[in-house]
């Protein structure tokens, strides 16, 4: 169980990125007044262009950004003055965030295992489980630097998921995947799901959107414009494609469309 | 304290289990050391053998009977191959010989009056004429300062003949025997170059065998985005900073006394080599209490010194400016540890201990000198524990900022 009340986060831009993004504005509010419920058993989704505010608001969930107002629940535990049971009950899964390349998957399994408190028989069921679902067997003793793109982001996944977490954060889940590997992503969400789990996902991606996620929420500028499941987004839009819903969205919220 | 370890130990295994790592930290070292101070040692050998042997050319003017007794009784012969002139020969060629000496053909010039022995003997008492003998070297040619050295010899001898021709007996001029007794304290005897070698050697090693693996264990992590998967996972931020902070430490330990090992036993095989080129290199004891105190010592200055390199990149954004950040501080514990270097014996006050990096270079100093007081050592000792403490208890804040660790 996820909520974000009302978190707002601003950057302060210095003054090399305010030439970048051609303001003269010293401050950059990323994510506006947000907030949404994420809840055991569903995919939440967050829709929306690069630079709306997605992934700053999975780095507050996963309590390693700060809010500038609001809060962020995960299982009743704020990310801010409960950080550390936070993180013990997530795995957040996203592309800048990387295993130390010089170990093995094996290795970083166990490490990781042990960081959250597991005994070592645990740790080995759960390797069993994971390295099984994804495969990992054959490469689970190299180095993960001498890894293709795809065993590596599976060996995250696995590493990241060792600890059976309740929330699971997953920023652009299968960007950069080849697509067996991304196919196999979005089934495991979907069994996790299926287990009772709290999964939120961010994407810019519409089919995939379509077809993972339970509720969506959309994104533009940092705001909240429309949340729903798909129909109740069609039905709000009066459109019946959610690349047709996002466009009528993006229009009415001051975006260009070019 | 559990994740301190878990974090502590993957540290560890994380360059022990490089080889290029440890192949740069500690063999390369090893092997540098050995082949830089056995190269040294050879040269210098080599270059005062070179010295030594060479048969210096000499140009003698004027010669008297008495000088030529005096040459070959001082043996300045042997080195030396000397060309006697007459005064009308060198008048003429004059310009040349002083040229040669210029350009280092010729080592000596040794220019006796025309009628030395006259005026010599004609000498009665004050007023009278002096004879004069002028020589010529070149200070910057090797082979002419030997020369010029032992020449330097040859006129003493040379001096006494004259002397006891002129006075016969020589005893009325010694008005005082001279006995010598030197009064050191065991402690210091034949230590003043390592002591005051010794801090600069020990903060150079440490620094730089930290600074090699800490820029890259806290900025290189954070630029590849390997230090966010620790800080995603559940353990407290002290526990990542101090575990990492100690592993490196050792680390760095390990690495300096490979150097220090090195050193020693290369210097040591150099053996005689060394000897004639700097006094003070005599052996050094220390007591249990010194060992004790160097160590623990060196324990909390190496924690201090990863530490501190470690918040100075964690600070940065990337490994490059992280190196930019590190170099001035490389540079300020250079300064501190080469103060030391030029002291005198006066005392230092008590406030001069309390200053990091400086402070612990002059305890160190005065523990190899056996001269330190336990308030001076626990002054120092104490203010790097609690500056340490302090940069842990930072570096655990700049792992928690978002703006720092995430760009934010």
């Amino acid at each position: 169980m996820i909520s974000v009340n009302n978190l707002t986060k601003v950057y302060k831009l210095n003054a090399r990125k305010m030439k970048e993004l051609k303001t003269t504005e010293n401050t950059k509010i990323a994510v506006n007044n947000l907030s949404f419920e994420s809840r055991p058993g569903e995919i939440y989704g967050l829709l929306g262009p690069n630079g709306a505010g997605k992934t700053t608001t999975l780095r507050c969930i996963a309590t390693i950004l700060k809010p500038t107002e609001g809060s962020v629940k995960v299982n009743g535990f704020d990310t801010v003055t409960e950080g550390e049971k936070v993180r013990g009950s997530i795995a957040f899964l996203t592309n800048e965030i990387k295993l130390d390349a010089h170990f093995t998957t094996d290795y970083m399994f166990k490490f990781f295992g042990r960081i959250h408190g597991m005994t070592e028989e645990q740790i080995e069921k759960r390797r069993k489980e994971l390295f099984t679902r994804f495969d990992i067997y054959d490469f689970a003793g190299k180095k993960i630097e001498e890894l293709s793109t795809g065993m590596k982001q599976r060996a995250a996944i696995a590493v990241t998921l060792v600890h059976d977490p309740e929330v699971v954060v997953f920023d652009e889940p299968t960007s950069g995947l080849d697509i067996l590997t991304a196919r196999t992503v979005t089934d495991y969400l979907k069994e996790l799901k299926e287990a009772g789990k709290t999964v939120v996902v961010s994407t810019h991606i519409m089919s995939e959107a379509e077809k993972l996620c339970d509720r969506i929420g959309i994104i533009i500028n940092g705001k909240k414009v429309a949340e729903g499941s798909l129909s109740e987004i069609y039905e709000q839009t009066g459109t019946n494609d959610l690349e047709d819903a996002f466009f009528e969205l993006y229009k009415a919220n001051g975006g260009e469309t070019k | 304290m559990r994740n301190l370890v878990l974090v502590l130990k993957k540290e560890l295994y994380r360059v022990f289990s490089d080889r290029k790592l440890i192949i740069s930290l500690f063999v390369i070292p090893a092997v540098l050391m050995f082949a830089l101070y056995s190269l040294i040692g050879t040269l210098a050998k080599s270059m005062n053998s070179d010295i030594e042997s060479h048969v210096s050319k000499t140009v003698i003017v004027n010669a008297t009977e008495t000088l030529n007794n005096a040459i070959d009784e001082s043996g300045f012969k042997e080195g030396s191959n000397i060309t006697w002139l007459s005064d009308a020969e060198y008048t003429e060629k004059k310009a040349d010989i002083e040229n040669m000496v210029l350009n280092g053909e010729l080592d000596l010039v040794v220019v006796l009056q025309k009628d030395f022995d006259d005026v010599f003997k004609a000498y009665k008492g004050q007023g009278d004429q002096i004879p004069n003998i002028d020589i010529a070297f070149n200070s910057t040619e090797n082979y002419s300062q030997q020369a010029y050295s032992v020449f330097s010899n040859t006129l003493n001898v040379y001096r006494t003949m004259l002397l006891s021709q002129r006075i016969g007996n020589l005893e009325q001029l010694t008005v005082f025997n001279q006995t010598e007794k030197e009064i050191v304290k065991e402690s210091k005897a034949g230590t003043q170059f390592i002591s005051m070698m010794l801090p600069y050697m020990i903060m150079i090693m440490l620094f730089s065998g930290a600074m090699s693996i800490s820029v890259d264990a806290f900025a290189g992590e954070k630029e590849r985005g390997t230090l966010a998967s620790m800080l995603v996972a559940p353990i407290k931020r002290t526990d990542i900073a101090m575990g990492k902070v100690v592993a490196l430490a050792i680390i760095a330990a390990l690495s300096s006394i490979v150097y220090a090992v090195s050193m020693i036993v290369s210097i040591s095989t150099m053996g005689g080599n060394l000897s004639d080129m700097g006094s003070g290199f005599g052996t050094v004891h220390f007591d249990i209490l010194q060992i004790v105190e160097l160590g623990l010592m060196l324990i909390v200055l190496d924690y201090f010194f990863v530490v501190f390199i470690a918040v100075l990149s964690s600070f940065a954004k990337d490994t490059k400016s992280a190196s930019t950040f590190v170099t001035p501080a490389y540079m300020v514990v250079l300064v501190a540890a080469m103060m030391t270097m030029f002291q005198t014996g006066a005392k230092n006050s008590i406030t001069k201990y309390a200053i990091p990096l400086y402070g612990n270079a002059i305890a160190i100093q005065d523990i190899t000198t056996g001269e330190i007081s336990s308030v001076n050592y626990l002054v120092s000792l104490g203010v790097t524990v609690a500056i340490s403490a302090v940069l842990t208890v930072v570096l655990a804040k700049i792992f928690d900022s978002d703006k720092l660790m995430f760009n934010a």
